[in-house]
């Protein structure tokens, strides 16, 4: 139960008009409480209990003041036998009420922690199904939240339900037995429910208003911490500090402000929450005393009747909190929904075709572009004889990564074939990506792959050195609490990672542009005596790095330019010779 | 999170957090009072209750009269408390907001002046939730649990000591009988906090190895490996639900004991009541009166459970930011600064040592450390820093530009040590440029203008044309107007490190510190950022940390460090012909970069 929202997703919330929202959350609720119904139902049997109870708890108190304390104090006599079953009464009835609740609410937690836990599996079975195309239309932290912070928005409405069903039962069964008790009073009782309820989510669409602002604001803040904090070298060298903090200072001072107008439209509220029930209690018991004149209630019945609407204000109070949460579930089930609507696309490392015996790789007709108008790759065709080394260079934007990610079957083309040896491709990716676990877990990736065969790739990769600098070695963790390794070991992780797979084709892209000049002689020789029978194809812009390879495929404006080795298309290509210098040119200073 | 969480440093938490934001406890006891008055409205139907009984509906003896009096008296009392009330609950509000926004200010201040090691990549997120979350846990505290604690606190005391006036043996029955469940709540209490504790670690972990299931996806699945993490992040999700699911249960014997309690004790207070009978000066009406009280006595117990965590959660965000506050801050303010001279400035090291190591709470090997340099570099020299990776030349780049104060030694530019220049004026002499520039989400003439506030259009195209880099803007579509993105995304790698080094002509100043990029540009791209570079530091003193062996070669003088110490320094030429480490790394670098 808390007041101010925490999760600070969806801020959409607020533009879903009402009633089509209650039609939704219901909707919303059938579906979701279907996934666990018999640990919901044990919750709304408690609910009932407590509900039950709740109401039967004035007996007990009725008992104990007409019965023992007005006898006592009043004719002057002890009833032991009054005092013992009143005293069973009260206790029974408020253990039973407690045993209630105890149900109600663990098996309410229950019911919801379950359920998130159904839904993000859900997602996370659809999403990792999903091949690389779908991801890269996508944010990460969108799809992040889609499996953590929405399944937890959606299931937040389920918390709350058996709580107010129980106080839907408390209010029939308290207005039937008010009604009972005395039918004037019962009238005036009855009617202030509605009259409260009202108030109450007047209240809270009001100040959700507020809270929408104030959690606008703060997403505002949290944007505008992450850039300054990143930016922190260029606020110091700049000497900006006192600049930043008060660019900041505005934004908070916004936030500062939508927060205090929810604070007095709150404050306000609470009074008069507090003020409203019981000026009607003062009413109740003037009116009462009348009753009592005219002999129609007993005082144990008026105080009992007193008691009981005590008793159901506190669910009053709260009940629009309680449907403060239907917002957020409903747009947090939207978005969850959305995600698992979309159908599974293909897999395209499933159109990849095997290759011909003694060919690497082969591309015919090859058609990819991810901009409108220019293609990519257009009509492209390559074939590479199984066991070669090729370089593919070309200047930046040319497509020689994508072509890389196209072997791999991480994306397909739009037109042409592409196919593989057989066991398929092993790619290196620019930007080495390292998961927080054990480098052994880094390198093999869960599959069971020989010792021998990981120390062999720990030596091409000439990880060996700084692994055993590491008290932990191959067992030492990474990440945020573990060691943190620099670009360029973190590059031979992920290329011991593609040796280890042993795959028949290994791609590399770019992968030793981080490592300096020596190390990256050293590895490029140690794949080539390593590699022998792979096809290794690498995307390089050292000329060192190029010239280890058997063949240079150069390509430009989406087609292969030229082909042959390093030495040939200097002589041959004067475009080739153009973008080599270009990277030389710096030198000729000296 | 870890710390054990004691009343003791609670307290001294709290007390911290009042000096640091004072708005927080500013009035403190005025809305106390207030929130006292306000709870008045709560034992007004009990005393009612009591007063109509005994006074009003004696049998045989119903005095209307009377009852309606002692109900407007009431109704009164209601109407002047709950003003109280509003009146607490607003200020406590006022206060709250107020004292936040003055911590999170002081925060965002401590934490842009505190030195660049206290800002390495894995710590920036946490510096980012401390005036995030860690606030907002407080906002939250405070926008409920605070105002649980005060209402419902001054509740049950004002509830005690009407009791207490009533009848002073049946208010220490109901004391007694409900002490046991003080000790019983401080058991579950313990157990609450802990549950929750592990309930919030395990979400962190849920969410942790999903974002990484995520933003792995493409890595997974160039390898088909999906399927061992996928089964990690399934066992993650069940055991945050258990984690969650066992605080819940442990909430819900929590939150009912009071209401246990409650009919313990009501049946206690009736039968000592009836017991002692008419004699101990008892009425009817102070009976009934003190079984409504003694709910109301009890009633705040059920919502203390609930705000609990959320109290402990607070604390330990507070902790947190007061433990930032704590953190030193870099290179600290000087005092009588001494104004520079107007002529190029020259730097001078004397005996400078450096180690990381003095930070209590950073252990971080790969930093190096400096030991013993003494070095003078003449005004307008270009100077290459040369050296493996860990042999200290970022280090002693960022002491000359005083993004960190040598642990032994002292460093001067223009003859006036680096202590005693205001930051202001040193940051408009000397400017660095970083190997990866930063640039906010904002349009390429913002970033520059980031420099240099207050300079004009036509001093930006002055810089341009400086730098040559007319085609280049000419070529943007919307010339400087051009958005750059979140961290300049829009912009290729090249294309960020011209508007940082625009950036840097901008301000014009004496002193150029250069970390030079290593990220692989286009060969093109390459050619004008050597142009840029080459213009932007003509007639500057140049401190260049050099990752391509061509800027050393173009340099006036070459620093090689090795393992924190200088091990060659001299000309290009000079420290080749030297035939030691420097001549090796050259030769293997030509070789890297030959076409033949």
């Amino acid at each position: 139960m808390k007041l101010v929202d925490e999760t600070a997703v969806t801020l959409d919330s607020a533009r879903i008009d009402a009633k089509g929202r209650l039609k939704e959350a219901v909707d919303l609720v059938n579906k979701i409480v279907r996934y666990h119904p018999r640990l919901f139902f044990t919750a709304v049997s408690g609910a009932a209990l407590f509900a039950i109870c709740t109401v039967a708890s004035s007996i007990g108190l009725r008992w104990m003041i007409d019965r023992v304390i007005l006898v006592r104090f009043e004719q002057g006599q002890l009833d032991t036998t009054a005092l013992i079953a009143g005293s069973v009464i009260v206790i029974g009835i408020g253990l039973l009420r407690a045993f209630g609740v105890v149900i109600r609410r663990s098996f309410a937690g229950k019911t919801e922690w379950r359920t998130a836990e159904t839904l993000t599996d859900k997602v996370l079975d659809h999403v990792v199904a999903q091949p690389a195309k779908w991801h890269r239309a996508r944010m990460t932290g969108d799809v992040v939240a889609r499996c953590g912070v929405d399944a937890d928005a959606t299931v937040a409405i389920l918390a709350p339900l058996p709580y107010s069903s129980s106080v839907l039962v408390m209010m029939v069964v308290a207005a039937g037995w008010m009604l009972y008790v005395d039918v004037p009073l019962g009238i005036i009782a009855v009617l202030v429910f509605p009259i409260l309820l009202a108030l109450n989510i007047g209240y809270q669409r009001r100040i959700d208003r507020f809270y929408n602002v104030a959690q606008q604001e703060l997403g505002a803040l949290s944007e505008a911490v992450h850039e300054s904090f990143d930016g922190v070298m260029v606020v110091k060298s700049f000497g900006a500090e006192e600049r930043e903090t008060a660019r900041l200072a505005s934004i908070t001072a916004r936030l500062r402000d939508a927060r205090i107008d929810a604070v007095g439209v709150r404050s306000v509220f609470e009074a008069m929450l507090d003020a409203i029930p019981t000026l009607i209690n003062i009413a109740l018991i003037v009116l009462g005393a009348y009753r009592v004149r005219s002999g129609q209630m007993s005082v144990g019945e008026l105080s009992s009747f007193i008691y009981l609407f005590t008793l159901l204000m506190f669910p009053l109070r709260i009940i629009g909190y309680l449907f403060s949460e239907i917002p957020h579930s409903v747009a947090g089930w939207r978005r969850i929904s959305e995600l698992l609507n979309e159908p599974i696309l293909q897999d395209p490392a499933q159109k990849l075709q095997p290759a011909t015996h003694g060919v690497g790789v082969e591309i015919s007709n090859l058609t990819y572009g991810h901009t409108q108008g220019a293609e990519l790759l257009r009509n492209f065709s390559m074939k590479i004889h199984a066991g070669r080394t090729v370089a593919l260079v070309g200047a930046t934007g040319c497509g020689k990564t994508t072509l890389l990610h196209l072997i791999a079957g991480l994306i397909e083309p739009d037109s042409g074939t592409i196919s593989v040896q057989e066991g398929g491709a092993a790619l290196v990716f620019q930007e080495a990506f390292l998961f927080a676990d054990t480098l052994r877990y880094n390198i093999d990736l869960g599959a069971d792959i020989s010792t021998a065969k990981i120390d062999a790739a720990i030596d091409v990769a000439q990880c060996r050195e700084f692994i055993e600098d590491l008290d932990l070695g191959l067992d030492t963790s990474m990440g945020e609490r573990g060691t943190s390794l620099s670009g360029g070991q973190r590059q031979r992780i992920a290329l011991a990672r593609a040796i280890a797979h042993a795959r028949p084709v290994l791609l590399l892209d770019d992968t030793t542009s981080a490592l300096d000049p020596t190390t990256e002689a050293q590895v490029v020789d140690n794949l080539r005596k390593f590699a022998v029978g792979q096809t290794v194809l690498i995307v390089a812009s050292r000329p060192s790095t190029i010239a280890l390879a058997d063949e240079v495929v150069f390509i430009a404006d989406g087609q292969i330019s030229d082909r042959g080795t390093h030495e040939t298309l200097l002589i041959q290509s004067a475009k080739y010779r153009e973008l080599i210098q270009a990277f030389e040119h710096d030198r000729e200073v000296v | 999170m870890n710390e054990p969480i004691g009343r003791f440093t609670t307290a001294k938490t709290l007390n911290r957090g009042f000096s640091v934001a004072p708005a927080l406890s500013k009035g403190i006891g005025v809305t106390f009072i207030l929130a006292v008055i306000g709870s008045l409205a709560r034992v007004v139907v009990p005393i009612l209750i009591q007063q109509t009984i005994d006074k009003g509906l004696q049998p045989g003896d119903i005095r209307i009269a009377f009852i309606v009096q002692m109900a407007s008296i009431a109704a009164v009392s209601v109407i002047v408390a709950s003003l109280a009330l509003r009146q607490a609950v607003y200020r406590l509000g006022i206060g709250a907001e107020n004292g936040l926004y003055t911590m999170r200010v002081k925060l965002f201040e401590h934490i842009h002046r505190l030195s660049l090691a206290d800002h390495n990549g894995e710590r920036r997120g946490a510096l980012v939730s401390r005036v995030t979350s860690d606030i907002e846990t407080l906002t939250m505290f405070f926008s409920w649990g605070a105002l649980v604690w005060l209402l419902d606190g001054s509740l049950m005391f004002v509830v005690a000591c009407v009791m207490l006036s009533y009848d002073w043996v049946l208010a220490l029955v109901a004391f007694a009988v409900s002490a046991p469940l003080f000790i019983v709540l401080q058991n579950l209490q313990r157990r609450l906090v802990l549950a929750y504790k592990i309930a919030r670690e395990s979400n962190a972990e849920l969410l942790g190895t999903v974002s990484e299931l995520i933003s792995g996806t493409e890595t997974l699945r160039a390898y088909q490996a999906h399927q061992p993490i996928v089964l990690k992040s399934k066992r993650a999700v069940r055991k945050r639900a258990d984690a969650q699911i066992r605080a819940g249960v442990i909430g819900a014997f929590l939150f009912p004991s009071g209401e246990v309690f409650a009919v313990f004790t009501i049946v206690a207070i009736v039968c000592v009541g009836v017991l002692r009978g008419v004699d101990s000066g008892l009425t009817a009406g102070s009976m009934v009166g003190f079984l409504f009280l003694t709910y109301r006595f009890l009633e705040p117990i059920s919502e203390f459970t609930e705000v609990v965590d959320q109290t402990q959660t607070a604390v330990a965000g507070l902790r947190r930011v007061l433990g930032i506050l704590d953190m030193p801050i870099g290179p600290p303010p000087t005092k009588n600064p001494i104004a520079l001279p107007k002529e190029p400035l020259g730097i001078e090291l004397h005996e400078v040592s450096f180690s990381y190591s003095s930070r209590l709470d950073v252990q971080d090997d790969d930093l190096p450390v400096l030991r013993n340099i003494s070095l003078s570099i003449p005004p307008r020299q270009h100077v290459a820093l040369v050296g493996a990776s860990g042999s200290g030349k970022t280090t002693l780049a960022r002491l000359i530009a005083r993004l960190a104060d040598p642990t032994l030694g002292s460093i001067s530019l223009g003859g006036v040590n680096l202590k005693r220049i205001a930051n202001d004026e040193l940051r408009r002499r000397l400017v660095v440029v970083p190997q990866e520039p930063f640039l906010f989400a904002d349009t390429i003439a913002q970033n520059l203008l980031f420099a240099s506030p207050d300079a004009t259009n036509e001093d930006l195209n002055v810089v341009i044309s400086q730098l040559e880099l007319e085609d280049w803007v000419g070529s943007l579509n919307m010339g400087l107007q051009t958005m750059v993105g979140q961290r300049g995304a829009f912009l290729s790698a090249g294309e960020r490190q011209l508007v940082a080094l625009a950036r840097a002509a901008l301000s014009n100043p004496d002193v150029l510190i250069l970390d030079e990029a290593t990220s692989a540009v286009d060969a093109i791209a390459e050619v004008r950022l050597a142009k840029a570079l080459r213009a932007l530091s003509e007639g500057r003193t140049t401190i260049s940390i050099a990752h391509r062996l061509s800027t050393a070669a173009r340099a006036d003088r070459v620093i090689v460090l090795e393992h924190g110490l200088i091990s060659e320094d001299g000309s290009h030429f000079a420290l080749l012909a030297n035939n030691r480490e420097y001549a090796k790394i050259y030769a293997q670098w030509l070789t890297a970069t030959s076409a033949n």
